[in-house]
């Protein structure tokens, strides 16, 4: 169960965060690690842009993902709401996602892209499964301890003691 | 009674717990009540004076929503002050008429749960209220009952100084404030506490009571309890007079 | 997703993810916030509402991510939808209410929500000074939590209060209006 680092990239494609938890990677600079994040950023617009979109009837009718396949079709709904287009992307309809994962020899890396922009990128062992409860907790401390702290600007980078207090506390708890 | 001037301020809107107030007796009935405002009301009659005053008392709501606006509070105050002690003074300000208001609900609720079994029959109205005389019962009054109602815990400490240079002081601890708990102050403005708003609501419980007093918040971390808090309750000269008068006449 | 599936996630998270505090500490402490604006704007209650509503905006930008975090939803499919969500799982899990979606326009694009309960407004009375019942809008700050949450997921919506229970009015109701999709995000459309 090693996770290396983490770091978060803001809507603009700024690093905000960047945080090593266990040793096994080399060291970046710091400006190494403002360009990767501003790379990974360019790089997941364009595979997000490359991902085909969905048709209009699709989307309304075969109710993509497994929690809305309740929903009864609405008709005349989504057409006012894609401006001259047949095809409904981003909204309404399913996100389409980009790049999520990135792997080497040696590392794991996965993205997660918050609906609001925000992406968290983990830097694990290859090995290791269950990412995702990872990087759920990490959005739910963030959501805790870097948006309610009335200290915190939004975009800016990360500086709360109590995110990275409790952030190391629940890593090294499951190691 | 003890500050007019501070008691005025929270004049501009009112509460429902100052019905509680001595000073201010209710109309027999209710409807006369709402007949002498000007105010207009739904013809459902759905006013707080239609609603139980205990409705709310164990009801709950999201930690999250409290979070957010209590951190709103902190940045607006934060727009209008100069410093770090201009900051703790507005939010102790902010906390004080809350104090005023807890006070009466907390004398409301003691009242109406003792007379129901021991008074049933007469009218509440004409039992005494359970009001504090000397300090030690109103510091237990705020570390039990008052820190059980706002944050389902009794406060984890209270002590004297032990200084015989200051016998007013006297000092609450919160290990873990809520107010504080995903509040992280920049380094900068490490004196800052915010738990100053918890401050004001003591202060505002002890001014309610005719306790004079001034109340403020410390950091005293630990390594167990990083966000360690300390209220330091400081009362007023007139009170600690008032205290040895009743202590010589074995008043409790 | 239906309004029954939302109603359901949303009981579910309430019960099972969300920490509490006492909703009376709430409820007193949002009536300091607007006591303490009403002072600072000398009862100039326009100027509170507008307060009130950018104070929400701020919380709402944060508080999507907490929704986002808590409630693992995706991204809803229409509008409708996003009413169904709003009501059901986001007003239930921060304030332990679930307002009635209603009144919607033939484009889909407007709807109110009904409060029969509003724990911000317990234990309130306006103030009596012939103009509070006019003009100020005592929960505003609900109306901007909704725009500033909404547009951090590419949503601009209008939102205000039509009454309000505080007023003398029948029932608290809010519109809620979209006008239109972010997608400046997005690169252009192809033709």
């Amino acid at each position: 169960m090693t996770v290396f680092s983490l770091i978060i990239i803001n809507k603009a494609g700024g690093l905000v965060y960047q945080r090593e938890f266990q040793p096994g990677l080399r060291k970046l600079s710091t400006n190494d690690y403002l360009v990767l994040a501003g790379t990974f950023h360019g790089v997941h617009a364009i595979t997000r842009s490359i991902t085909p979109k969905l048709p209009l009837s699709t989307a309304s009718t075969a109710a993509t993902t497994p929690t809305s396949s309740n929903m009864p079709p609405t008709p005349g709904i989504p057409n006012s709401f894609t401006p001259g287009s047949a095809f409904t992307f981003p909204n309404p309809g399913t996100p389409a996602t980009g790049l999520e994962c990135l792997e080497t020899d040696k590392f794991r890396l996965t993205c997660f892209q918050t609906l609001t922009g925000t992406k968290f990128l983990l830097f694990t062992d290859p090995i290791m499964g269950n990412i995702d409860v990872v990087m759920k907790k990490v959005y739910e401390l963030y959501a805790d301890y870097v948006m309610k702290n009335p200290f915190y600007q939004l975009e800016m980078p990360v500086r709360c003691e109590a995110f990275d207090r409790h952030l190391g506390g629940w890593l090294r708890g499951r190691t | 009674m003890a500050h007019p001037p501070r008691h005025s301020a929270m004049l501009s809107l009112s509460n429902s717990g100052s019905s509680a107030n001595s000073d201010k007796q209710q109309p027999p009935q209710q409807i006369q009540h709402i007949a002498n405002t000007g105010l207009r009301v739904p013809s459902n009659r759905k006013t707080i004076y239609d609603r139980h005053l205990n409705r709310s008392r164990n009801a709950e709501i999201s930690r999250s929503s409290f979070a957010f606006l209590f951190g709103e509070m902190v940045t607006y105050a934060q727009r209008r002050v100069t410093g770090i002690q201009d900051l703790e003074k507005r939010l102790n300000e902010q906390g004080y008429p809350m104090g005023l208001r807890l006070l009466d609900l907390l004398y409301y609720r003691t009242i109406t749960s003792s007379t129901s079994s021991s008074l049933a029959s007469s009218s509440t109205s004409t039992a005494p209220p359970n009001r504090p005389l000397r300090i030690l019962p109103l510091l237990h009054l705020i570390h039990g009952p008052l820190w059980r109602l706002l944050f389902n815990r009794p406060a984890d400490a209270l002590e004297h100084s032990v200084s015989p240079d200051t016998p007013n002081e006297y000092m609450i601890t919160d290990n873990d404030p809520l107010v504080n708990a995903y509040v992280s102050v920049p380094k900068e403005m490490h004196m800052l506490n915010c738990a100053a708003f918890v401050a004001g609501i003591i202060e505002g419980v002890c001014d309610g009571c005719g306790f004079e007093a001034k109340v403020t918040a410390h950091n005293q971390p630990t390594e167990l309890w990083p966000g360690r808090t300390i209220f330091l309750v400081r009362f007023g000269e007139s009170v600690m007079e008032r205290e040895k008068v009743l202590e010589r006449a074995g008043i409790k | 997703m239906s309004a029954t599936k939302a109603s359901r996630i949303g009981e579910e998270l309430w019960k099972t993810r969300i920490d509490k505090v006492n909703a009376e500490l709430v409820t007193l402490t949002y009536g300091t916030i607007v006591a303490q604006l009403c002072q600072d704007y000398d009862s100039n209650y326009q100027e509170v509402n507008k307060q009130l509503d950018k104070m929400g905006y701020n919380i709402g930008m944060r508080l999507i991510e907490d929704f986002l975090a808590k409630s693992g939803v995706g991204r809803c499919s229409n509008f409708r939808e996003t009413a169904d969500m709003i009501a059901k799982v986001g007003f239930k899990i921060f304030l332990n209410i679930s307002p009635t979606v209603t009144n919607w326009t033939s484009d889909n694009n407007q709807f109110s929500l009904v409060f029969d309960e509003n724990p911000l407004a317990d234990f309130v009375e306006l103030p009596d000074d012939g103009r509070a019942q006019d003009e100020l809008w005592f929960s505003n700050i609900l109306c901007g939590v909704l725009r500033g949450a909404l547009e951090m997921v590419q949503m601009q919506v209008d939102a205000h209060f039509v009454s309000d229970v505080l007023r003398g009015d029948d029932a608290t109701e809010m519109r809620v209006s979209l006008v239109r999709y972010i997608e400046d995000e997005m690169p252009p459309e192809e033709e």
